[in-house]
């Protein structure tokens, strides 16, 4: 449980424990139709930004915001925070801290944070995966020791009462804790491995909720109806599924094929199929995902499945269909491989109703799939794939695209393989463009940014989104409270304010 | 009856050192221990890692410093969870082994009623029967079995009589949240158990079946029945006392194999033992689980092999002296 640690990277984990027990100075709330930052109990007041040179942000702390143990919530856990991400050597992600060259606290609440170049998504900081640590428990010790297998301390509504790993977390109410008290007693975390037995105990009561991932087994038995249970189904998540094309390999270089594919692939029937049941049924046209829906545009909705198209930009490439039906040039067939996670049955239907698609329009595609850890460690760093299928998990709405198409990420010797731009994305404009919205403090021009970049990289086709995975919460009658699903922090965000009705 | 385990327990270490070797050549050939590191993206950490684990020593160096270590009991830190892998497979293991301890006492004594009931009554409706539901058994995948279980031991009669929970449980081994008890442990246990039983009790009792039927036709038993020994005595004192070979060996061994070979049963009921561990570091590869892990099981196969060897050497003298 050391969230900001390179071992930290289960959601689930963050879901059940980050959330309800580490403070962060931005949470996700809905505003109107949207999710967007807004500063958590933990602050005085939003904090205050000048643009600079440098960039500088002032944090105005709640002096009533304590730790479990009535310490209060200090500038010198923001300061410990950030400067175990800075310089720590195991962190999951150094993104905006890397940038910070100082942090002043001139009092216990005011902290003033000073970036070496200007950084937009300052609202990340002490927020998402990494919140505030208490650096009076802290402050000299080993931290990763100190919290790995679980820590007896908290800054939220609730406090880790036990952690069985594989089998369960214990939460109880922070007794110390300065806001609303939980309504309920305890709540445990049972984590379960089979899908068909997750729901049988749901059913049965031995679950009173789960929060199941929107897999086939899954939606089938949601579709077949659950007496005495309410399903939220929330399309608005941050988990963005698209094909994703290798635009190094040779057939993938012609934007031209790019395109053709993007028109061979019918998007509505893939979504209608999987997730239509769950009343998800059109696919994305952004790669902001419909947390960042303010960000995105459109683009993407000409690619809508027009065979036509598909020869007409094939044979203006040099394209040929042989006797086979299969596109060819220069004696080499338009052969290509996919590739996802093995076992991932959603993706793998998604895999054969792609590959049907594609033959139909004159591509053979052939299905070659891999463990996740051999998928993202080794085949999409080395390049050796054509297209496969992943998803962009954005945590928070901050919106960001250079990680992923910015040619500086690609991945290659000079970033010693560790550019996240798999795509290998090269489109001339682009660059500048995402780096705008890196780096401008001013909304308008970050909007004007995220929309010209969508734009670019729909052109080119560089990739193609598919959909975004909806999240699906499913609680007993006898659960009361505002039961919903936030994208970024997950089911249980609100879960102080869960009870047990009658 | 010592010289003889000794013995054999001498020749097991050489067995088990070749193995591990193996096993750990397989496993460093196959997996990179460094994978979910490049997945943070921080060459500075990968060269570090690099230095500290000795991945650019020979295999045998780097086989004997894994060795020592292991021995010593520093069985390394899981890349997974970045918990202690020792502690990881005890845990594991222990869970395992109280669900196998439970499954292999049922499945024997069960078997064995059933195997010696149908070479008493051989060829009669009920062997025919038994034999019928030993395919049966035999043919049932555990997956759907586990999950026929829930639904008609648990789910349905829960429905049928308005039970606020179902009598029996099928999540993980106690429930979460408040001290475990002896009633609350039988009522996880149960459907587990008879999902890991189903299967055992179909081999194991045409095993102790054919034994039996072996022992029947031997010329002591029919000295024993023309002394007029009484059928019982013949049966229980003569005839399965020499068919318990082939059974303790067959129990034994399907036992080591069980220890790493529970996946569905600790899957479908989210029972955190041995195979679930292993699917889930195959999964993230996790090389510092997964060779103790392979390591461990292996010296189980070795263990009980052994085990059968000495039990059937008590149970047959002459074994002993061969």
């Amino acid at each position: 449980m050391d969230w900001i640690a390179s071992c930290a990277g289960s959601i689930w984990g963050s879901y059940m424990a980050q959330v309800t027990t580490i403070p962060v100075v931005y949470n996700v709330r809905k505003q109107g139709n949207d999710w967007l930052p807004q500063i958590s109990s933990i602050m005085a007041s939003e904090p205050v930004v000048s643009a600079g040179p440098p960039q500088t942000v002032t944090y105005k702390l709640n002096p009533a915001a304590v730790w479990s143990d009535g310490k209060p919530i200090t500038s010198a856990d923001l300061k410990y925070t950030a400067l175990q991400i800075r310089d720590g050597k195991d962190i999951l992600d150094k993104t905006g801290y890397a940038d910070v060259t100082d942090i002043a606290t001139p009092d216990a609440q005011t902290a003033v944070v000073t970036f070496s170049k200007p950084y937009a998504g300052w609202k990340l900081l002490f927020s998402g995966s990494s919140g505030v640590l208490p650096s009076h428990l802290l402050q000299g010790k080993d931290r990763a020791a100190v919290m790995k297998d679980g820590y007896t301390w908290s800054g939220g509504p609730w406090i880790i009462e036990s952690w069985k790993k594989g089998e369960s977390i214990t939460l109880v109410p922070n007794a110390g804790y300065w806001g609303d008290k939980p309504k309920l007693d305890k709540v445990v975390f049972q984590f379960t491995a089979d899908t068909a037995a997750a729901f049988q105990a749901f059913k049965s009561g031995q679950l009173d909720a789960i929060y199941p991932t929107p897999q086939l087994d899954a939606i089938d038995q949601i579709k077949a109806g659950i007496p005495g249970a309410k399903v939220q189904v929330e399309a608005a998540s941050g988990n963005l599924e698209a094909l994703w094309m290798n635009n190094a390999r040779p057939l993938l270089k012609s934007a031209a094929v790019r395109q053709a594919l993007s028109y061979s692939i019918d998007r509505n029937a893939i979504v209608g199929r999987i997730y239509g049941p769950l009343d998800v049924k059109s696919p994305a046209q952004s790669f902001y995902p419909p947390i960042l829906s303010a960000f995105g545009g459109q683009d993407f909705s000409v690619y809508g499945l027009d065979l036509a198209k598909v020869d007409q930009l094939m044979t203006g490439d040099g394209w040929a269909k042989g006797a086979d039906g299969v596109w060819a040039k220069d004696g080499k067939p338009a052969t290509l491989t996919i590739t996802t996670i093995a076992g991932n049955k959603r993706r793998e239907l998604m895999e054969q109703v792609m590959q049907q698609q594609l033959k139909t329009a004159g591509f053979d595609l052939t299905i070659k799939n891999a463990a996740a850890a051999d998928l993202f460690g080794k085949i999409l760093p080395d390049g050796t794939f054509d297209i496969g299928i992943w998803t962009l998990v954005t945590t928070f709405p901050d919106p960001g695209l250079s990680f992923a198409f910015d040619s500086g990420n690609i991945p290659s010797e000079a970033n010693q393989f560790s550019g996240l731009n798999y795509s290998r994305t090269d489109v001339p404009g682009l660059n500048p463009v995402l780096t705008t919205v890196d780096t401008a403090t001013d909304p308008n021009a970050r909007l004007a940014a995220t929309q010209a970049g969508d734009k670019l990289i729909a052109e080119s086709a560089t990739s193609l989104p598919i959909a975004a995975i909806p999240n699906v919460l499913l609680t007993l009658d006898k659960i009361g409270g505002p039961t919903s699903i936030n994208p970024s922090e997950g089911p249980f965000w609100n879960l102080e304010q869960w009870g047990l009705v009658g | 009856m010592l010289r003889f385990a000794v013995r054999r327990l001498l020749y097991s270490l050489p067995v088990l050192l070749v193995g591990s070797f193996l096993l750990f050549w397989a496993v460093r050939t196959v997996f990179d221990p460094l994978l979910k590191l490049r997945q943070v993206r921080d060459p500075e950490l990968i060269a570090r890692e690099t230095e500290r684990l000795g991945l650019n020593d020979g295999i045998f160096t780097q086989y004997w410093r894994w060795l020592s270590g292991f021995m010593s009991g520093d069985w390394g830190v899981s890349s997974r969870t970045s918990g202690s892998v020792r502690p990881m497979i005890g845990s594991a293991l222990t869970v395992t082994l109280e669900l196998l301890v439970w499954g292999v006492v049922f499945a024997t004594l069960a078997a064995v009623l059933i195997g010696v009931w149908s070479a008493v009554r051989q060829y009669s409706f009920s062997d025919h029967a038994l034999t019928g539901l030993a395919y049966v058994g035999l043919a049932l995948p555990a997956f759907w079995f586990g999950l026929i279980l829930i639904q008609f031991l648990a789910v349905w009669p829960q429905q049928a009589l308005g039970w606020d929970k179902p009598l029996f449980f099928f999540i993980g081994l106690s429930s979460p949240g408040q001290d475990p008890t002896f009633v609350d442990t039988a009522r996880h246990m149960v459907l587990p158990v008879l999902t890991l039983t189903v299967g055992l009790v179909a081999v194991w009792s045409r095993f102790t079946r054919a034994s039996m039927l072996d022992a029947l036709s031997s010329d002591y038993v029919r000295t024993a029945r023309a002394k007029g020994v009484p059928p019982r005595r013949v049966v229980v004192n003569h005839a399965l006392r020499n068919a318990w070979g082939p059974l303790v060996t067959v129990v034994a061994l399907d036992s080591a194999l069980l220890i790493g070979g529970l996946l569905v049963t600790e899957q479908v009921f989210s029972i955190p033992g041995m195979g679930r561990l292993f699917l889930d570091s195959l999964l993230a590869g996790d090389v510092f689980v997964l060779l103790p892990w392979m390591v461990i099981t292996g010296a189980a196969v070795i263990i009980l092999n052994l085990v059968a060897d000495i039990t059937y050497g008590v149970l047959d003298p002459r074994v002993r002296v061969a």
